[in-house]
């Protein structure tokens, strides 16, 4: 019972959200025509001030993103704050309590709650800063400030018709002239996002950042605004990040919030906080060991389609490695393989794609396959991969005993990447390298010498062993028991239904991949405009041509008729 | 917990304890002792508990696990299993370790080995600390063996590994491991062989007596011959090399399809 109020309460909100957007979002588009050229003008302005000089402070770069986080909420284009998350990465590792007092400051112009709970995070400033920086930091906001002012309005008062309800989230804001420059809740999260990455630099303040962190996500859960998703999406991220670095506290106890937040964020349709949540709980399952929870996690659930590829490169890998635990190697091996595909650039991402790849060739070797050399002269993977590149020396040689030296040499590594249950089950695979290889090379062979080249215990076993090979459809042949040994039928031919099979899969795939990026592609919003012009011109030829045909028709008419008489 | 529950406890651990065990007994207190720990909400806990409570209904839980074994109850042991399951993840960090609790994991992955639900065995081996997994447990490791055996193909090892069960309940699950091993030999002989004679077929099959082989080659469907002494296994028939007409077409009419979009 209580679900269904719950839900019921849930859509109820999200119709008078939608109202709410609708209604903000025709005003805003009549406005945002006039304002287009300008604001495009300030941007490529903005843009060429933040080109230009090659090392934009950190400072200018949080308020640029301030400005962008804002526009994409008055715009309603999430697009913005794509751009704005995308440089986090390296702006995070710029971060100091100086620039993020600064910028709080400069973005805050006001002294008010928000400000003050941001800046209590933030050790106690220093001696008194000079006053010639805070002047010279107005400056630099005027103008974007000046700019601003009008969305900002407009935002702020359709939060407020929302934030009624909840006053203690905005207790500032009731009063009946919004200041101009107050920021919306978006950036606040974006500060927040900031100022917890700051705090988990140092140890010591990690505890600060938990508590940072759960302040946050109950707030982004009161204002419950579509215009947060991407940055709600990376709190997320960052919670299950703290519980992973505190020692103090558990990563499973996160698992009844991440489920609570997996159901809202699905009624609401935010699918990017959704796929975070998604990625979030298999990545804790997955740490404990708890494939078939996990598994049936995965059956429940539905990844949503329009989340983006870092989240779905996550999603992979982490069913990729439940399909290889749960010995469907074919699968595990295709979507391991679209992980790859999908992961950012190498360089940018190496743990995650070594990561993807340990799996990936531990994989393709238990489907009887050798990876290619190439994957071990990658840069990036060349020096972790080294036990992996003797474990798949092993296998390709067939040679048992080398095998269990490097696992046994390097098996607090494998332990590590929680691919040693993996490898342990590619003995089997070893042998039958082994016996395939005996296949091609002889065409008869004795048991006791299969036995002794691969050694293997007992002539008996060799018997068994060879069989199930057979059986398997690894080797053709036969055994011939009352002689003791084996003998190798000759390989196929390179002929049948198998090659056009698997042409036809290759060119689905391409197919496939032509018919996604078209989708894929966006088109500029006036665009159709130039075209339309375009056409227009191209109808009044038309109708000239026409003209032109039809008097042509009448000649030709003309001429049947002469033609007649 | 209710007064009526420690008493009933000493009166299972007395009765399973002894020598031979009393099942008929065990199972009438079992059964109650359930209904006590579900009024107790102990059955399936949530939130925190007493650590004696919990302790006690773990030990009861192992009990009922070890004797659905000894009685021969393949899912009464699945459905203690699963209870514990809550204990041994969930309150593993607070609960002190139990004593049975490898026993009963590795009567669970021979369970699962013996149905043949490969996948399912390594998906709960994952499970396990990768410590226990390389450890010298031998509630573990002979479970872990016999399928590295099984997948090898060493089946003699199997074979021979059957008296080394490290606990009695271990047993019960041997004869249907031998049967499953048989169809697995059976399989291999029908396509590695053109025939055998009977004397080794017997061997390979670890059959002691004549009898026994014969049933079982008719049940397969083998073809013996009684005067030469051998089997002889019957050829599949070769596939024949057919054109898949339909599959064809309709793959070139897609691909037109797609050129046409495309151009």
């Amino acid at each position: 019972m209580s679900k269904e109020v719950e839900m019921k309460s849930v859509d109820e909100k999200k119709k008078e959200e939608k109202k709410d957007q609708k209604k903000d979002g025709k005003n805003e588009k009549k406005d945002d025509k006039s304002k287009d050229k300008k604001d495009s003008k300030d941007k490529k302005e903005k843009e060429k001030e933040a080109e230009k000089p090659k090392p934009l402070t950190p400072l200018q770069e949080i308020k640029l993103n301030i400005t962008l986080i804002e526009r994409s909420v008055v715009t309603l284009e999430p697009r913005f704050t794509h751009r704005v998350l995308r440089t986090f990465t390296t702006l995070k590792k710029k971060l100091t309590p100086e620039i993020l007092r600064e910028s709080i400051n400069a973005v805050y112009v006001k002294d008010n709650l928000i400000k003050q709970t941001l800046l209590s995070y933030l050790p106690p400033p220093p001696p008194p800063p000079p006053k010639e920086e805070p002047a010279a930091m107005e400056v630099d906001t005027a103008v974007p400030a000046a700019t601003e002012a009008k969305p900002e309005t407009k935002a702020e008062t359709k939060s407020e018709t929302k934030a009624d309800s909840k006053t203690e989230a905005k207790p500032t804001e009731t009063t009946p002239a919004p200041p101009p420059t107050d920021p919306l809740p978006e950036s606040e999260v974006y500060f927040r996002l900031l100022l917890i990455h700051w705090l988990l630099t140092s140890p010591e303040s990690h505890p600060k950042a938990l508590e940072l962190v759960h302040d946050t996500i109950t707030k982004i859960q009161t204002w419950n605004r579509r215009s947060m998703d991407s940055l709600a999406a990376r709190v997320y991220f960052v919670l299950s990040r703290v519980y992973e670095l505190l020692p103090t506290v558990e990563l499973s106890e996160i698992r009844p919030l991440l489920l609570r937040s997996q159901r809202t964020a699905s009624l609401r349709h935010d699918a990017e906080s959704l796929a975070a949540v998604i990625v979030l709980l298999l990545r804790n399952y997955l740490h404990y060991n708890l494939y078939s929870q996990a598994d049936k996690f995965v059956a429940k659930v539905t990844f949503p389609e329009s989340a983006g590829n870092p989240q779905l490169a996550r999603w992979l890998y982490y069913t990729g490695r439940i399909k290889a635990v749960q010995l469907s190697y074919t699968d595990a091996h295709e979507t391991l393989q679209q992980a790859i595909r999908r992961a950012p650039a190498a360089t940018t991402a190496p743990g995650f794609w070594q990561a993807v790849h340990k799996f990936f060739i531990v994989v393709e070797l238990l489907m009887g396959e050798i990876p290619d050399r190439k994957t071990f002269r990658h840069p990036v993977l060349e020096k972790a991969m080294k036990s992996y590149f003797e474990i798949v020396n092993a296998v390709r040689t067939g040679s048992l005993s080398q095998f269990q030296a490097s696992l046994n040499a390097h098996a607090d590594q494998f332990t590590e990447d929680r691919t040693y249950s993996l490898i342990l089950r590619l003995r089997q695979n070893v042998i039958k390298t082994g016996i395939r290889q005996l296949s091609l090379a002889y065409s008869r062979i004795s048991l006791r010498d299969i036995c002794v080249k691969l050694h293997l215990d007992s002539e008996e076993d060799a018997e068994y062993i060879v069989g199930k090979a057979i059986r398997d459809g690894v080797i053709e042949g036969r055994v011939v028991h009352e002689k003791g040994w084996m003998e190798c039928g000759g390989g196929k031919d390179g002929y049948g239904v198998e090659v056009s099979e698997a042409f036809g899969k290759r060119i689905s795939f391409c197919l496939e991949l032509h018919n996604e990026s078209v989708k894929a592609m966006r088109y500029p919003l006036n665009a159709h405009r130039k075209e339309l012009d375009a056409a227009e011109g191209a109808r009044e030829r038309e109708k000239e041509l026409a003209k032109e045909i039809a008097d042509g028709k009448n000649l030709d008419g003309d001429d049947e008729s002469m033609g007649d008489f | 917990m209710s007064s009526s529950l420690p008493q009933q406890y000493q009166d299972l651990k007395s009765s399973f304890e002894r020598r031979p065990c009393d099942l008929q007994r065990c199972g009438q207190l079992l059964d109650s002792l359930k209904l006590s720990l579900a009024e107790a909400g102990l059955l399936i806990p949530q939130g925190h508990h007493d650590l004696g409570d919990l302790t006690v209904a773990r030990d009861i839980l192992e009990i009922g696990a070890f004797w659905s074994i000894r009685s021969q109850d393949v899912p009464s042991f699945e459905r203690y299993y699963a209870q514990l399951q809550t204990y041994y993840n969930d309150y593993a960090t607070v609960l002190p370790p139990s004593s049975r609790r490898s026993p009963v994991i590795g009567l669970n992955l021979i369970r699962l080995l013996t149905q043949n639900r490969i996948a399912d065995f390594h998906t709960e081996l994952e499970s396990l600390p990768p410590k226990e997994l390389v450890g010298d447990d031998p509630f573990i490791k002979h479970p872990v063996n016999l399928e590295r055996w099984l997948m090898e193909g060493s089946y003699s090892k199997v074979w021979n590994a059957r008296e080394e069960a490290p606990a009695e309940e271990y047993k019960f699950f041997v004869d249907s491991l031998m049967g499953t091993i048989r169809n697995e030999i059976a399989t291999c002989e029908e396509s590695a062989y053109d025939s055998l004679p009977l004397k080794d077929a017997a061997t390979l099959l670890f059959f002691p007596n004549r009898s026994d082989l014969l049933n079982f080659a008719q049940q397969r469907g083998w073809q013996i011959e009684l005067t030469a002494e051998i089997i002889i296994f019957s050829r599949s028939v070769e596939e024949k090399a057919e054109i898949p007409k339909r599959k064809l077409i309709a793959s070139s009419l897609t691909y037109a399809r797609e050129l046409e979009q495309i151009v």
